[in-house]
């Protein structure tokens, strides 16, 4: 047998969340979040982090951009367009992935990285981007691979632009390691 | 290894060997251990085993290290060593919690693998629910799958936990281990729950508790319908295999998820205002699904006429390579009834990328929603490709568009099970 009516079952759908705009309601919710590390950092601290996000938010497509080239010019992966599907070889159940999935995934935990910067926590980035995830890679069998070597060769090689001050890459590579550290 | 990612990195067993045993320094980059303990999981051998042990008994420090030893672990989990147990548990006391973490999941694969595990192993698994900072969710998901009863009570305490996904667990594991009734409904409580991994991890805890009769919560869950018909799917073949269920049971609901129209959602968001075609078009992005799904709906019912040409916009811009956001694009083309997008349709309907893979799903129902005959042939050729949940959608997809025979276009006897039952049906 099974539940007759599922929304009976279910009693804690009486109030739904609003969701105005998205950004506005994620950002509040990360302002939201208590991290004792925010309330310890020093003003030195947080200027270099507002730094480091201004400036990986002016070249955040370059960076992932780059990221991902790097992480996977010595793969062999097919290199196919999305738009052109139809022309793709293999089928799912052997083939290799295709990278452009890394490349959304990069760049969305770089945008959350970015708004850790901001916020001076690693709230975004438990909240939006790890919580939950390990067991997904985990219970669905999908690589993680690929997302570490884009990160850590983001923290080692890539990116350190002229114009970033020392402080604010090393705030940026701190949050590099948080992601690698926890998506490993 | 029946994996659709095992050739992901173009290296041979020996190379991935030679990799992980070097020194950190000497690896060419940070990252090439890792990958190698990673790959290493597609060569059930010896050698293998004895690399990924050695590769855990490396005990340095740094990061770089760190989380080559999880993912060896996890490897070892992955291939079910049973010799590697101790390694594996010797593990549990580590600072590195997310080793420990491996590890517990590790000793919950291996462990259902073999049917027998030292007790001593899982009461120090046990005694990892006492510490401070652990993945408890997956300790206690191992510690459940195993029956590991003398945990019970240490569990207990976890479902009051204010972090939902904790909590969900303990209370499959309740449920699991002491027979509690009343711990179920309490776990699909959190298919509705604001937090999205709650959702995703309820799913999880239903199947893990065997509890077929929460199929149609499941099935109205707002996450990814991956997740959605993953459950129904382990949950069906439990229930039918003790007796306990039809397919004809299942079969609407599965197929309601299978064609994911957004009122089939139970959706648990919505907007305070009026939005702009744009802003809905660009929820369509978002990583939770629940909102992308009141995104379809908000399109679907309010703004049919304006949503077309905002989302080929989209699609053109960035959508085609965003496997989220395409999903959601591919079907409200169907739904919204899009001709335009024929050709995106069966391109999409053909996109042998794996992260697409829900997408050909998508189009195979939105070709039909469309309602052309020209799709026919096309539809037709996706019931051979080896994926059942395409193979499913273009079921009926055929159905929708009037086709009578369709046994007869099938060139191999399709070995999904799903799938058979559905055949049998027509």
């Amino acid at each position: 047998m099974l539940d007759a009516s599922a929304k009976a079952f279910v009693t804690a759908n009486t109030q739904t969340a609003t969701v105005g705009d998205g950004k506005a309601n994620a950002a509040a919710c990360f302002y939201g979040s208590a991290d004792s590390q925010t309330v310890q950092d020093g003003l030195q601290r947080a200027a270099a982090r507002l730094e480091a996000a201004e400036k990986l938010n002016a070249g955040i497509d370059k960076v992932a951009q780059e990221a991902y080239d790097a992480a996977f010019k010595k793969y062999p992966y097919l290199k196919n367009d999305a738009k052109n599907g139809v022309k793709n070889n293999g089928e799912a159940g052997g083939s290799p992935a295709k990278q452009d999935k890394c490349l959304r995934d990069i760049k969305h935990y770089l945008r959350l990285i970015n708004y850790s910067l901001v916020v001076g926590g690693t709230s975004p980035l438990d909240e939006w981007g790890i919580a939950g995830v390990r067991e997904v890679y985990r219970s669905l069998n999908l690589p993680t691979a690929p997302y570490v070597a884009a990160m850590q060769y983001t923290r080692d090689r890539a990116y350190a632009p002229s114009d970033m001050s020392p402080q604010a890459l090393a705030e940026f590579r701190a949050l590099l390691d948080y992601v690698i550290d926890s998506l490993s | 290894m029946n994996n659709r990612f095992s050739r992901l990195f173009n290296l041979t067993e020996a190379q991935a060997i030679e990799i992980l045993d070097a020194p950190a320094a000497d690896s060419d980059e940070a990252s090439g251990r890792y990958i190698a303990a990673s790959h290493l999981v597609n060569f059930d051998t010896e050698a293998v085993i004895a690399a990924l042990v050695r590769a855990v008994q490396k005990a340095d420090d740094d990061l770089d290290n760190r989380i080559v030893r999880r993912k060896a672990v996890e490897s070892l989990g992955r291939l079910k060593v049973k010799a590697a147990l101790p390694i594996i548990a010797s593990c549990l006391m580590d600072e590195d919690s997310y080793l420990v973490e491996n590890a517990a999941w590790a000793i919950g694969e291996i462990g259902q693998a073999i049917s027998l595990v030292d007790p001593a192993i899982l009461e120090k698994l046990a005694q990892q629910l006492d510490r401070p900072g652990q993945s408890y969710r997956t300790i206690i998901h191992s510690l459940a799958a195993l029956g590991y009863e003398p945990a019970a009570d240490r569990i207990a305490k976890f479902t009051a936990s204010d972090q939902a996904p904790i909590a969900s667990a303990a209370l499959s594991a309740m449920y699991r281990l002491k027979g509690d009734d009343k711990a179920i409904p309490q776990v699909i409580q959190f298919l509705q729950s604001l937090d999205v991994n709650a959702r995703r991890g309820s799913i999880q805890d239903l199947i893990d508790a065997n509890y077929y009769r929460a199929i149609p919560h499941i099935a109205q869950c707002p996450v990814s319908s991956v997740f959605r018909l993953r459950g129904i799917r382990l949950l069906a073949k439990a229930g039918m295999d003790e007796g306990k269920l039809t397919f004809a049971q299942v079969q609407p609901l599965l197929e309601k998820v299978i064609c994911d129209h957004p009122n089939d959602v139970a959706l648990i968001h919505h907007y305070d205002q009026p939005l702009a075609v744009k802003t809905l078009v660009q929820d369509l992005y978002g990583t939770d699904f629940g909102r992308c799904y009141l995104a379809s709906k908000t399109l679907i019912d309010d703004l049919p006429d304006q949503a077309p040409a905002a989302m080929l916009e989209s699609y053109e811009s960035e959508g085609y390579n965003d496997y989220g956001a395409h999903y959601h694009l591919m079907r409200l083309f169907g739904w919204l009834k899009v001709t335009a997008a024929y050709d995106l349709l069966i391109g999409a309907l053909n996109n042998k990328a794996p992260q697409f893979q829900k997408s050909r799903m998508a189009a195979a129902i939105a070709l039909g929603e469309l309602g052309e005959k020209r799709a026919i042939t096309e539809l037709r050729s996706a019931l051979s490709v080896p994926i059942w949940s395409l193979q499913y959608a273009a079921i009926l997809a055929l159905s929708k568009l009037g086709e009578a025979n369709i046994v007869s276009y099938l060139t191999t006897e399709p070995s999904d099970w799903l799938v058979q039952e559905k055949l049998k049906t027509l």
